[in-house]
């Protein structure tokens, strides 16, 4: 996480002695050539060019221009202890609604929330008890129940709330100015009083509400329902994790249904801009210059918070533990939604993935690193079972055992939560991470491989014969950790995809890349099918000669060769679709219709474009980066006519639709077969659902469009009467982020 | 001269790193690590905090009511004996430029 920012941790200064050298200094600094510096060794230009400039207008937040008067620069005119009508309460509220929220979506409190003259009141001075925290301190506030009752415990509450999220992102991984920005400029958020306080407020406003009959009905059910939201909102996120252990989203819920409310009042509020003010940034602890006021709208606003509340309450779908792979897809999925899930969200679920070393509350990390392995490699092994509290004679092979898979949950555990948990990150990052992680994975793969060797000695291992070779061993724990490289390899790629990262000329090549990571991926997982295998029949053999065995082994057996296939299954409708998308635009490429990105005189070249592009690939020692030669060769398809590449297209994109059916078939989650219930639909698995499908209306983009290609390369000349458009990740005709289909069509004549 | 020009750079080198209270045309007062300054005096500052003297209306509060004060560094405005504190905030690293100065203190 990045570093402090000073300004956060403010030292107070004890006043020391001073004596005046103004004469001496000036005499001194007046001899310094022109052009040279006194300076700090350690301080370099670099840094000066931070400086703030004091008496610069665009750069001095503390600057007054000459002529303004000293005291309405600083304080403001507007008087907090007028009397507001219900509209106007209406109005304010929802204006600080709004600053909320952009605060929320990662603009600083100073051009928020910060600008709001009522809070600024109730927070500076600091108030040291609740009763404190009035907008005017000087005068007892008896009078005026709508200022000082009800718009007074909507203000602390939503201060309170802003603290809670406050310490619920700053506790976990973000990116300060890119998610969101902590600095409270030296303000406190009420952070030492319990939301009790505010509660009890809210409370006493509502019941106040509810006596005012003399208040027109529609504007007191509007303050009504923004009072409700404003406790069970702070009820809420009071009561985030607890979530874990009452699998309630209550107050969540109950969030929602006053959104409803909310949003039809919106027109009732009358706005009060004066209420607001620029001018509180020059009381502000700040090491930034002035800035402006940030206004989003009522409707993005509501749209935020509302995606928010939704947020948590699909959120409980995915806390009861289901396996390894379940969980991970679920995590995937709820994170992968579009827009992403706000930063409190992914915070909070960094919080309730993995905390005290334990997932959901529920499964420790050993746990959840050996059922991972355990349904990929090694269901029913010595290995996972072996444990130092059963055999204690460390002569043994299975104490043995036990030390060394000890020392490797204590190395990969971490990582390897770290892979699932990466998925909290905004997207950019997410890439960015996993550029990294593949690295790291690298070098624990090759650990693991140590690992596997010493292990084997201990288990006796004998070697399998595989298809293509001599006998070789399982290698079970390097071979998960190539696995779980790979898979990050594969991200790596579709996520440049999503994220744009890629030209025009570039997609042959790229789609090219990620099925030849799909193709070393389902030869990986045809290795490790064949030791399950060999397992299976090693065990079958045993459990013959001894008939009182149960049958556990055999159904974890069962479910590794499921999860094989299922995952074998989604990489053949990858990797059919990615080489149905490279031949598609190798023909593009091969006729001039993809517009390419670059200048004719642009000094970049394939070649280093390559380079580029596979920066995160190189490091890593297995798969071994191709060549560029290699990658030309075969991303261009060298050597094969119009015709073969169509027809290669053709029949990949047909073999992807069925693999594609069959993934959606399969569902997102693997159902238990030891319990009898299904697991219940969820919203979650209607994203994914949702998810596939748009996956195979890309597939059938991609058909039409080898279709119209087909028709025009039977004609002489119909190829250069096409035009060809790449839809932007995020427009609708963009099926899927991760797919970028081109729309081919005949180019109209004018 | 050269021997001249060298004591007054060793004079201001021998002040880089302590702390400095500069006042500016403005009756503002910084007061923060002194990290830089050259031939126009203009002075850089880390870790600064700036002071701004209380406002009338402050001191018209101050002395109407005889009000808790709330930070450490209290001053005496000339004209009156209410104590009323000055308002401090840090803003990290600012540059003074030197035709703004007024007076320059080391502590």
């Amino acid at each position: 996480m990045l570093p402090n920012n000073e300004v956060r941790v403010p030292q107070p200064r004890v006043a020391q002695p001073a004596w005046d050298i103004t004469a001496e200094f000036t005499e001194a600094a007046a001899k310094i050539k022109s052009g040279k510096l006194v300076k700090d060794e350690l301080f370099t230009l670099f840094e000066a060019v931070g400086a703030l400039e004091i008496m610069d207008s665009k750069m001095d937040s503390g600057y007054i221009a000459p002529g303004e008067n000293q005291a309405q620069a600083l304080e403001d005119d507007y008087d907090v202890r007028r009397e507001l009508t219900p509209a106007e309460v209406v109005g304010l509220m929802d204006e600080l609604l709004c600053h909320e929220m952009a605060w929320h979506m990662g603009h600083p409190l100073s051009q928020t929330l910060f600008t709001s003259i009522y809070l600024d009141k109730l927070l500076w001075p600091v108030p040291r008890t609740v009763e404190d925290a009035q907008f005017d301190r000087t005068r007892p506030a008896t009078d005026l129940p709508l200022v000082n009752l009800v718009l007074r415990s909507y203000c602390l509450a939503l201060v309170k709330a802003c603290d809670f999220v406050h310490s619920r992102v700053a506790a976990e991984y973000f990116f300060e100015e890119e998610d969101f920005v902590t600095q409270l400029y030296n303000r406190n958020l009420l952070s030492v009083f319990d939301p009790s306080h505010f509660e009890r407020l809210l409370d006493q406003a509502i019941d106040w509400i509810n006596k005012e009959a003399e208040m027109d009905e529609k504007l007191r059910d509007a303050i009504r329902s923004r009072l409700v939201f404003r406790r069970e909102f702070l009820l809420a996120l009071d009561r985030d994790l607890d979530v874990l252990e009452s699998r309630s989203t209550v107050n969540f819920v109950s969030c929602l249904s006053q959104l409803e409310l909310l949003t039809d009042s919106v027109a009732l509020g009358k706005s009060v801009p004066e209420a607001f003010s620029l001018k509180i940034q020059r009381k502000l602890a700040s090491t930034v210059p002035p800035r402006p006021i940030v206004h989003i709208s009522h409707e993005d606003a509501l749209a935020h918070l509302k995606r928010l509340c939704q947020d948590a309450i699909d959120m409980q779908h995915m806390l009861d533990y289901h396996g390894p792979s379940n969980f991970k897809t679920a995590v995937w999925t709820l994170l992968s939604r579009k827009p992403q899930p706000s930063v409190y969200i992914r915070c909070l679920l960094q919080a309730l993935i993995i905390s005290d070393m334990t997932i959901l509350g529920a499964v420790s990390v050993k746990q959840f690193l050996y059922d991972d392995i355990a349904e990929l490699v090694l269901p029913s092994s010595i290995l996972l079972q072996a444990n130092t509290d059963e055999v204690e004679l460390p002569t043994d092979p299975r104490f043995q055992i036990a030390q060394h898979m000890e020392g490797f949950v204590k190395r990969f555990a971490q990582p390897f939560v770290d892979t699932v948990r990466c998925a909290c990150l905004n997207r950019c990052r997410i890439r960015r991470t996993l550029c990294h992680t593949v690295v790291d994975w690298d070098n624990l793969q090759m650990e693991a491989e140590d690992l596997d060797a010493q292990l084997r000695t201990l288990t006796s291992e004998r070697p399998v014969p595989i298809p293509s070779g001599e006998p070789t061993y399982s290698y079970p724990l390097s071979s998960w950790a190539y696995h779980q490289k790979l898979i990050q390899l594969r991200l790596v790629l579709q996520m440049g995809f999503e994220l744009s990262i890629y030209s025009p000329e570039e997609l042959p090549g790229m789609y090219w890349y990620l099925s030849h990571i799909c193709t070393t991926h389902l030869g990986h997982l045809d290795r490790i099918r064949t030791f399950t295998v060999a397992a299976r029949k090693r065990d079958l053999m045993a459990t013959s000669s001894r008939p009182d065995t149960s049958s556990q082994p055999s159904s974890a057996f069962h479910q590794s060769f499921r999860s094989l296939e299922r995952l074998t299954t989604h990489l053949i409708a990858i990797d059919a679709f990615s080489i149905a998308l490279h031949a598609l635009y190798v023909l593009l490429a091969r006729h001039q219709l993809l517009s390419p990105a670059s200048s004719p005189q642009a000094y970049s070249s394939e070649k280093l474009r390559y380079e580029l592009r596979m920066k995160p690939f190189i490091p890593v020692s297995l798969p071994e980066l191709v060549p560029f030669q290699a990658f030309q060769k075969e991303a261009n398809l060298e050597g094969d006519s119009d015709m073969t590449v169509l027809e290669r297209a053709s029949n990949a994109i047909a073999e992807a639709r069925r693999a594609w059916e069959t993934t959606l078939a399969n569902g997102a989650f693997i159902e238990d077969p030891s319990s009898r219930t299904p697991l219940p639909s969820t919203t979650i698995e209607e994203d994914w659902k949702r998810d596939v499908k748009d996956t195979m209306r890309a597939c059938i983009g991609t058909s039409l469009a080898i279709e119209t290609i087909k028709k025009a390369l039977a004609g002489p000349t119909e190829m250069a009467t096409l035009e060809v458009a790449i839809p932007d990740a995020g427009s609708k005709a963009r099926w899927h982020d991760w797919w970028v289909v081109p729309q081919v069509s005949e180019k109209k004549r004018n | 001269m050269d021997t001249d020009d060298n004591q007054a750079i060793q004079y201001l080198e021998g002040l880089l790193g302590r702390a400095f209270r500069v006042h500016t045309t403005d009756s503002r007062m910084f007061v923060g690590i002194f990290k830089c300054t050259d031939a126009e005096r203009n002075i850089i500052l880390s870790s600064t905090y700036e002071y701004r003297f209380p406002s009338p209306s402050a001191v018209q509060a101050a002395a109407s009511a005889s009000q808790e004060t709330w930070d450490e560094e209290t001053v005496k405005p000339p004209s009156s004996s209410v104590k009323v504190h000055m308002t401090s905030r840090l803003i990290g690293l600012v540059v003074i430029p030197g035709r703004h100065i007024t007076k320059i203190e080391v502590e």
